[in-house]
């Protein structure tokens, strides 16, 4: 393949080569391009408040799409995850009466048992996992919407509490960002030193090596189903509290940017390459596009396009690099 | 038919010795397409007989409701077959039932009919870009879609930031058959004419069974000389005219474009399940069309039925239509992978 039409001809072959080996440092270039081009369109961006704003949109995303990841490492991917966080800020307002610990701890247990079904039907029931968990998807639309107006009825807003932890602050840092880093914490280093994040990355790679070696795959399988569902609730529970309330709408928006900002981080879709620190600066850069195109006051329509083309051109430049 | 410079033998060829094997694969081969039309026409019928009439205005409804449902159906299958998907399907349904709402308005019919021919094109030469884009990219399928299912609608958005537009009335009733509805045979027409007009022509010349060769064997087909740029082109291209059809009967049915992400994302999601429930094969290659149409007819069956089985149980609404649909495709990709296995293992 020639490089003729490649963005990358405008690097030096030694960039190309640095980029190639770290992903990561193009995806940080990437987000300073973006950071500075904000800056110039909106000096005041360049604050604290700004810098906040853009954490505490892009914090629910990179929950969600760290669960996102490791499905998409082992091979996978989750498209119910925007229903269960629904079903999960869903389930943890509706019990505010109970008090806020009992509330998150139902709520999550909601989304881990979707996620234990979601584990079940692809690692045992064999179902391709795009299938499995779209059809989940369809599932909890269904249910969510009669549970609305039967077994769910009642209360949609959420205690005082998880309304501080998603929308209030300590001190300058928001609390929903003091949740990221410690899942940003735990799966980076659950990745790189535990056995399970071993696993994952093999499983991933190789299915059939890993059961010939000895691996559960079935089991890696069901943790990384129940793991997203996991954080999925917790992204869920986050965004209820930042808007207050919860309603069917409410994650909806991020099923495919979760993807995105995973992909983007360089996580193949195939398996087996990637990480959670990609993922970051995944999330990262698609909230600066978000406050950027914000402040040009570009309509819904320009968002899109631009969404997409951002996309599709970090995928194929990321392809370009890798290319041997 | 005997025009051998343009086809290409069969793939599969049997001697006559082994007749009885032959019929095994007949029934192995077709047994699943059958059974989702057995699926359908059991659905159907018990739908009518719990209709106090089932006469052509209840068909019409039906029909109506199915025709787009089972145009993005197709498009996917092909896309399935030549071993991608296109997540951006429903996108460019919407941006196609977008443009042509807002070009229709207010013309007469000629006009109408133009456009939407102009806006087929378009949208074949668009989805062809996206199969380069896939080929020359080679960043997988599903992201370059998930990608262009923003930007396609973004696009729509931007030819029609608000519902709107319009159509000829003659030309809706190309697909409603008229104002009233008991005229219900040109629905039919509609869900006859791109099976046995585009497909049933195409399937078994170079560029369909290049599809198929490309989709179970990239490097197979690659080695054996097929063209993996013009297949990926070709199947995205025809994917996106099955799609440019249910954006025109959507803006026939509705009378309108209305551009709304969710419609979009139901629309790719539905026609994934239809194609899989059709007995494509997510991998690739395996599969055809008449599976997916069935597949499509039973699913958008669901919604009305559920309804009306609330008059018999207050529990029942087309809520549960959602959930109903979920169940029955992991089951039955469950199903079937388990017999997959099975035979395999028999083998």
């Amino acid at each position: 393949m020639s490089a003729a039409t490649s963005p990358v001809d405008i690097a030096t072959p030694s960039w190309r080569r640095r980029f190639a080996d770290h992903p990561n440092q193009l995806l940080a270039v990437v987000f300073l391009v973006l950071v500075i081009a904000t800056c110039i369109k909106e000096p005041s961006y360049l604050s604290w408040t700004g810098l906040r704003n853009t954490l505490l949109l892009a914090a629910p995303l990179a929950i969600l799409a760290g669960g996102q990841t490791l499905c998409l490492l082992t091979g996978g991917v989750d498209l119910s995850v925007a229903m269960t966080a629904t079903a999960a800020a869903y389930v943890c307002a509706n019990k505010s009466s109970l008090g806020a610990t009992t509330a998150i701890i139902l709520g999550l247990a909601t989304a881990m048992a979707i996620g234990v079904v979601n584990g079940v039907g692809v690692a045992i029931g064999r179902v391709n996992p795009l299938i499995m968990t779209l059809g989940m998807q369809g599932i909890l639309v269904g249910l969510l919407t009669k549970g609305a107006q039967s077994f769910l009825k009642g209360s949609t807003n959420v205690t005082p509490f998880v309304k501080k932890l998603g929308g209030g602050a300590w001190g300058a840092i928001p609390y929903n960002v003091i949740v990221w880093i410690g899942v940003a914490v735990i799966l980076i280093w659950g990745l790189r030193s535990t056995g399970l994040g071993r696993s994952i990355y093999a499983v991933g790679d190789n299915p059939l090596a890993c059961r010939l070696a000895g691996i559960k795959v079935w089991k890696v399988q069901i943790a990384v189903y129940v793991i997203c569902a996991f954080l999925a609730g917790v992204a869920g529970i986050l965004l209820a509290g930042r808007s207050g309330s919860v309603d069917l709408q409410l994650t909806n928006f991020l099923l495919l940017p979760s993807v995105a900002a995973a992909v983007v981080g360089g996580t193949s879709i195939f398996g087996g390459v990637g990480g959670y620190t990609g993922t970051i600066l995944g999330a990262l850069i698609l909230g600066v596009l978000e406050r950027f195109l914000l402040f040009m006051d570009a309509t819904e329509a320009v968002k899109q396009m631009l969404y997409g083309g951002l996309i599709l051109g970090l995928a194929w430049l990321y392809a370009e690099l890798t290319k041997s | 038919m005997t025009e051998s410079g343009t086809r290409v033998s069969g793939m599969t060829f049997l001697g006559a010795s082994d007749r009885g094997r032959r019929r095994g694969q007949i029934v192995q081969r077709h047994g699943w397409t059958v059974g989702v039309w057995l699926l359908f026409a059991s659905l159907l019928a018990w739908y009518a007989s719990r209709l106090d009439a089932f006469g052509p205005y209840e068909r019409t409804a039906i029909l109506t409701t199915a025709v787009a449902a089972v145009f993005v159906a197709m498009g996917q299958g092909v896309v399935i077959l030549g071993g991608g998907i296109d997540l951006g399907l429903g996108s460019m349904v919407i941006l196609v039932n977008c443009v042509s709402a807002k070009y229709m308005d207010g013309h007469g019919f000629v006009p109408c009919v133009l456009i939407a021919l102009l806006v087929t094109l378009a949208a074949m030469m668009l989805g062809g870009a996206i199969g380069w884009v896939i080929h020359r990219s080679g960043v997988p399928d599903i992201i370059v879609t998930l990608a262009t299912s923003f930007t396609l609608f973004g696009l729509a958005l931007f030819i029609l930031p608000s519902p709107g537009g319009g159509t000829s009335p003659s030309f809706a009733h190309l697909v409603t058959g008229s104002e009233t509805g008991e005229v219900y045979w040109p629905a039919i027409l509609c869900l006859v004419v791109p099976f046995a007009g585009v497909w049933l022509p195409m399937r078994r010349r170079r560029t369909v069974l290049s599809i198929y060769a490309a989709g179970s064997n990239a490097n197979a087909a690659f080695l054996s000389g097929v063209n993996l740029r013009r297949t990926k082109i070709a199947s995205y291209a025809l994917g996106s005219c099955f799609a440019a059809l249910a954006g025109l009967a959507t803006t026939a049915v509705t009378g309108g474009g209305e551009p709304r992400f969710s419609t979009a994302s139901a629309f790719t999601l539905n026609a994934v399940a239809a194609a899989v429930l059709g007995g494509v094969a997510l991998t690739g290659g395996i599969g055809g069309m008449i599976g997916p149409i069935g597949a499509a007819l039973a699913l958008s069956l669901l919604s009305p039925i559920l309804t009306n089985l609330q008059l018999s149980f207050t529990w029942m609404d087309s809520n549960m239509a959602e959930i109903v649909k979920g169940l029955i495709l992991i089951v039955v990709v469950m199903i079937g992978g388990w017999a997959r296995a099975r035979k395999q293992k028999v083998v």
